[in-house]
């Protein structure tokens, strides 16, 4: 008797969720407010952290920036300060765990709890499998999807004992689905994804419904990091590389929304929910259709001519 | 170059209709199976579980020689024994995946003791089981070792000379759990959808290597020591695999060079709902099916 209570119940509640959120889909849903919260992200010397980071700011938070890359951090970190709010910058290595924790302590004592985590910083090693040396596929993986354990494990633990917090996830439609000759970055991503879906079911699981989780999944957006990745011509054209402030500015909607997951552009969902429905034979067909097999050839030849320059660089120092 | 761009569009929903109407009838129809006879496969993780069950099916199908790599001796060595008095060659390697060194080492002794690896079954697999919070920093990175960068090392290792020989297959033993996370299992979860992803790749990767092809079979909750304790809501309407159906299976697939492969095919309706569905819809079907508390039995392997 209870189980076909239960039963109607689940079903009361999935048909209920599911006209919620097309109701969500058409109506602007309300943005929450931000003001004063603490704000950590991730890879913020990088272009699309920036932007994140200014967009942050403009809605009021006070904002922590992470990077390895202490020049680019500090030019972030200026330019939010310009917008009235209190930002303080940490160089990090990702790839190293204790890296990750000793700055998150040093965070805490500081300057106090991170209300809203924003895991941004992502690698690419540039290379096929077969090619890439072990160290590089490794760091891929160590920076855009092991980072994240310990990112949560340093700092959910604040947010659990106020009830309070918000995970960002950005990861990328490559970790919706996979292409050829970037192997290391798929696979870090779909962990990615993995990691925060599972995430998600925990936290509901365990009844902590005021700490809300966020997975951004952008198509490639035009920050330089997959210079040259290029679809077929036809299509090139109307689905375009995004721009790091258009990502920046949907993901932004997304967040303040409590949207538990954005893909942008929104015409990524259909790829997506294809990549179930379609057996993978025609999965492939519409892949080679849109130039899949041939979108990273050009990235990968960009990125072998720069370790190559990179090289010869070295080489007339020594001499 | 304009009437061939046009015609390459015209010809897309053909090829689309094709293809679906091909994946259903071979649903229904039986395929033709490749020879086993010429292949020497390896398997990681061969010693227990659904590697055992693979490493028996693949001698029965009539491999020419099944090679065990695991971290277990005395597990590899009683597999290895029962299959070599069934009338197959077997032999064992002591191995660890999640040692990138020792993997590219014992491919090297592989390779001039036994022969070209043509078949590589990416097996091995260990959960931690439990939540984020609670789980041992070293463990969740074991997990990610062994059942993710495990297979990019065994892969770098041994398709190389697929390559050249332009005849081999890789194949994985994946989980639902990459396409469908449930709390208690973190990091298999998150392994396991990377490993999905690289094998996903690597088949589009390999689309225009004829000679190379790739299956990945990803089952829903197996029968072996692995995820002993574990249990759903209702195991009547969803029982555990049998690991001998799972490595009969499996080995159809690979014999008829199937990408992907759902255990149960069940299991696309799961995938298909959780590609449109909210988070709170799904949060509530996971509810009544008992995914949520399933994990707090979990005992695993001793």
């Amino acid at each position: 008797m209870s189980l076909i209570v239960d039963l109607l119940l689940m079903l009361f509640d999935v048909t209920y969720s599911i006209l919620c959120a097309v109701v969500r889909t058409f109506l602007h849903p309300r943005l929450k407010s931000i003001d004063g919260e603490l704000c950590l992200i991730t890879g913020a010397g990088g272009v699309l952290g920036r932007h994140f980071a200014l967009e942050f700011a403009k809605e009021g938070a006070h904002l922590i920036l992470w990077d390895c890359n202490t020049a680019a951090n500090e030019q972030t970190a200026q330019l939010a300060r310009k917008l009235g709010v209190e930002v303080r910058t940490y160089t990090v290595d990702l790839s190293k765990r204790q890296s990750i924790y000793e700055t998150a302590e040093r965070v805490r004592a500081e300057v106090g709890d991170v209300s809203i985590l924003v895991n941004n910083a992502g690698v690419v090693a540039g290379q096929r499998l077969l090619e890439c040396p072990d160290e590089l596929l490794e760091r891929t993986l160590l920076v855009n999807c092991h980072a994240l354990f310990w990112m949560t494990k340093a700092f959910l633990p604040q947010m659990k004992a106020r009830n309070h917090g918000h995970i960002v996830t950005i990861a990328s439609a490559l970790g919706l689905f996979t292409t050829a000759c970037v192997v290391d970055y798929c696979a870090s991503k779909f962990g990615a994804v993995g990691f925060h879906e599972s995430l998600a079911h925990e936290l509901r699981a365990e009844n902590h419904y005021g700490i809300k989780t966020t997975l951004v999944c952008p198509y490639i957006i035009d920050t330089g990091m997959f210079a040259g990745c290029e679809i077929r011509k036809e299509i090139q054209s109307l689905i375009p590389p995004l721009e790091p402030l258009y990502t920046a500015q949907q993901s932004m909607k997304a967040i303040l929304g409590e949207q538990e997951m954005v893909c942008i552009p929104r015409i990524m969902y259909i790829p997506f929910i294809a990549r179930a429905l379609l057996p993978w034979e025609a999965n492939v067909v519409t892949y080679r259709f849109m130039g899949g097999d041939k979108c990273m050839l050009p990235f990968i030849k960009n990125a072998e001519m720069k370790t190559l320059n990179g090289h010869m660089k070295s080489s007339n120092d020594a001499v | 170059m304009e009437l061939k761009s046009a015609c390459r569009m015209l010809l897309f929903p053909i090829q689309m209709f094709y293809h679906i109407v091909r994946a259903g009838l071979l649903s229904l129809l039986p395929s033709s199976k490749k020879d086993l006879s010429k292949e020497v496969i390896l398997i990681t993780g061969g010693g227990r579980g659904i590697g055992r069950h693979l490493a028996k099916e693949f001698a029965k199908q009539g491999a020419k020689k099944v090679i065990l790599w695991g971290r277990t001796e005395k597990c590899l060595k009683e597999t290895a024994e029962e299959i070599s008095l069934s009338g197959s060659e077997c032999c064992y390697f002591v191995c660890d995946v999640a040692n990138r060194e020792e993997v590219y080492k014992q491919a090297k002794v592989v390779r001039e003791k036994v022969g070209d690896v043509t078949i590589l079954v990416n097996n091995a697999a260990v959960v931690h089981g439990k939540s984020l919070m609670d789980s041992d920093d070293d463990a969740l990175l074991k997990t990610q070792h062994i059942n993710t960068l495990g297979q990019f090392w065994t892969t770098k290792a041994f398709l190389p000379r697929m390559l050249e020989l332009q005849h081999g297959h890789v194949v994985c033993i994946n989980s639902i759990l990459s396409q469908s996370p449930i709390p208690g299992a973190i990091d298999y979860c998150t392994s396991k959808a990377s490993s999905l992803a690289f094998m996903e790749s690597l088949t589009l990767g390999l689309l225009y290597c004829r000679g190379v092809s790739c299956t990945t079979v990803l089952p829903f909750h197996t029968n072996t020591e692995m995820f002993r304790g574990m249990r759903v809501r209702f195991p009547q309407l969803f029982p555990p695999l049998k690991p001998e159906i799972v490595a009969q299976k499996t080995v159809d697939a690979v014999r008829t060079d199937k990408a992907f492969l759902y255990l149960p095919w069940t299991m696309h309706a799961l995938v298909i709902l959780k590609s449109f569905m909210p988070q709170v819809a799904l949060e509530e079907i996971h509810r009544f099916s008992g995914s949520y508390t399933c994990m707090n039995t979990f005992k695993g392997r001793t």
